[in-house]
């Protein structure tokens, strides 16, 4: 069935030791792994290893995305597409990546990174598969997420990107923002049934615009709120509800400057859903549907 | 006992069908009464005649706001406090706003006509009293249950604050304090609510806003979504308070009236000690999630 979800994010930190102690303290992931210049993470509901790697380097953004198929088969049905479509493909060794099984890795049309794996380590959530006693485990700090949700990544030609993610990769289209001229300027794209499991808006290839992790419901919203104002976390929009998608969110930003998100709601699309297209005049409502207005910050900063 | 709650708002406002047609529609209160100049309305859940009346006139603002005390002998009691303090207090007789029965009337030391109604006409809520349904169905707009407190602007919040402590028998739950030492805003309750009527530096006679109660986080963002169809212009929020730890969205009526929709805080009982917040941390204080205060919300009011 080709890809699952958004498997991991690599991000690239300039202070390691500062990320990861706001990735585990107010976020509220759980640390699975160290290297001396690598730190993984996971949500509390993630099976996986990691969802989150956190690697020294001197600029923030975005190192690689890598999303999870279903099979093995997957990875070699999309490695040919890749091909055809002139995509330079390299072949990943199971262990390559830290806990990760055999893989492709690529650079998308919009100056991505991107990982294709079929098999990672499982390590469990942090309740029992058998009888879990509770539906939530006690003592988490933070934020405490159950698991990462979608990316938001930047592109020049939002057009082009698409194509390639819906045409070789089979990303479906749930809503777009269009131009006057009818050019996308964001897309959002599922593969899991979800509002989006990667989006692309208009700006610089290769940038990384957030991260999102998903909440239950918008009392966590709340909660999460209260906890970022505790920590003195820099709030770049909400809580509030988006237009497209119909999530509910908050924006905010690590302490190096990568953008975070925190969402929830929105609907259940299924592969024959028709997408919703939002114009450029009600942009703001698209975004942000309370405030009807997009700050200035929103729009030009990323990593 | 005194004054119990905020009993109702009285609306300065220009455009009295444009300003009647927000509060039925995209508020969702109840339009119970009508004269040519004023409009009457009410809260689902309240029982008492109406809690806002909007009122013609060419500016916008607050003509006045009435507390409803719990006995006639309350009238008598802060009549001799007001006048010993210097009020020039006047006794409003049954019927002489619809629905309210015996009053007294004054000016406070912040500028503000404000009444004490002991009887109001009883409408009832929009549900039986035997065997009721928790909420009426298919009500439009945000329908809040009910009005939550007033805020307003007054020169010197330390004497009012007094005045609104010593004659009135205010109870303190909070205050903002300025670094050399004097009151910049206060939070005052007779509902064991954390406030009933507000004050914060500001001219004389000013509104900053009237508040709704709605019951949880969720109707507040329920609330988000129906300004925002409305087109309706959100100062702040959805946010909470540092103050009072509620929860909160901020708007202008059509009109240019500020409004609030409010739920959250805590249970304040008369023997809870006032929690004081120092100028330094206002922007938590007033906005805790964003740690700061736009401009429009220090400066508009009506």
């Amino acid at each position: 069935m080709g890809i699952l979800r958004l498997g991991h994010v690599d991000v690239r930190v300039p202070d390691l030791d500062l990320a990861t102690a706001y990735y585990t303290n107010v976020m509220g992931m759980v640390e699975v792994g160290r290297e001396v210049d690598k730190v993984y993470l996971k949500c509390w509901d993630e099976q996986d290893h990691h969802s989150v790697v956190l690697r020294y380097h001197p600029r923030p953004g975005l190192d690689h995305m890598s999303f999870k198929v279903e099979s093995e088969d997957d990875l070699a049905d999309l490695e040919g597409r890749l091909e055809r479509a002139g995509a330079m493909v390299q072949r990943l060794a199971v262990g390559e990546e830290r806990a990760v099984g055999q893989g492709l890795r690529f650079e998308t049309p919009s100056g991505h990174v991107m990982e294709l794996y079929a098999k990672a380590d499982r390590v469990g959530s942090l309740l029992p598969a058998v009888n879990p006693a509770q539906p939530r485990p006690d003592g988490l700090a933070g934020i405490a997420p159950p698991r990462i949700d979608h990316l938001l990544v930047t592109a020049e030609e939002v057009g082009d990107a698409t194509r390639f993610y819906m045409d070789v990769l089979g990303f479906r289209l749930t809503e777009q923002l269009l131009d006057g001229d009818g050019h996308q300027l964001g897309v959002w794209m599922e593969r899991s049934h979800t509002p989006h499991d990667l989006a692309v808006v208009t700006g610089p290839n290769g940038g990384l615009h957030h991260w999102a992790y998903w909440l239950d419901d918008w009392d966590e919203i709340r909660r999460a709120a209260d906890t970022l104002a505790y920590h003195d976390i820099s709030i770049d929009v909400g809580p509030t509800r988006h237009g497209i998608t119909r999530g509910e969110t908050i924006y905010f930003f690590d302490p190096l400057g990568n953008r975070n998100e925190v969402f929830t709601g929105g609907y259940k699309p299924d592969p024959d859903w028709d997408v919703i297209t939002w114009t450029e005049d009600q942009m703001g409502r698209g975004i942000f549907y309370w405030e009807d207005a997009i700050n200035e910050r929103f729009l030009t900063l990323h990593t | 006992m005194g004054i119990f709650r905020l009993g109702h708002v009285d609306i300065r406002v220009p455009d009295l069908e444009l300003a009647t047609a927000y509060y039925t529609e995209v508020l969702g209160l109840l339009e119970v009464a009508r004269e040519p100049d004023r409009v009457y309305l009410k809260c689902w859940d309240e029982h008492d005649h109406h809690s806002v009346v909007l009122r013609y006139a060419p500016r916008y603002g607050l003509d006045h706001a009435m507390y409803k005390v719990d006995a006639a002998d309350d009238l008598d009691v802060y009549e001799r406090r007001l006048t010993d303090y210097g009020c020039t207090v006047r006794r409003m007789s049954p019927g002489e706003e619809p629905g309210m029965g015996e009053g007294i009337r004054f000016e406070s030391p912040t500028g503000h006509q404000l009444e004490l109604v002991h009887r109001v006409d009883k409408v009832g809520n929009l549900l039986p009293k035997t065997n009721p349904p928790p909420a009426p169905l298919s009500l439009p707009g945000i329908h809040p249950p009910r009005i939550d407190h007033v805020f307003l602007t007054c020169e010197d919040v330390d004497g009012a604050t007094d005045f609104f402590m010593d004659i009135l028998d205010f109870r303190l739950t909070e205050q903002l304090m300025a670094s050399d030492g004097h009151r910049l805003g206060s939070w005052l309750e007779r509902s064991h609510s954390p406030h009933d009527l507000a004050l914060i530096t500001g001219p004389q006679g000013g509104l900053h806003h009237f508040a709704f109660w709605l019951d949880d986080w969720n109707a507040v963002r329920a609330a988000a979504d129906i300004l925002a169809y409305h087109g309706v212009r959100i100062d702040m929020g959805p946010t909470r308070h540092g103050i009072t730890r509620g929860y909160t969205i901020y708007f202008f009526d059509p009109v240019g009236n500020r409004n609030e929709v409010f739920t959250g805080g805590y249970w304040h009982d008369p023997d809870a000690e006032p929690i004081t917040w120092t100028e330094d941390q206002m922007g938590k204080a007033i906005f805790y999630y964003e740690g700061a205060i736009n401009e429009e919300f220090l400066a508009v009011h009506s």
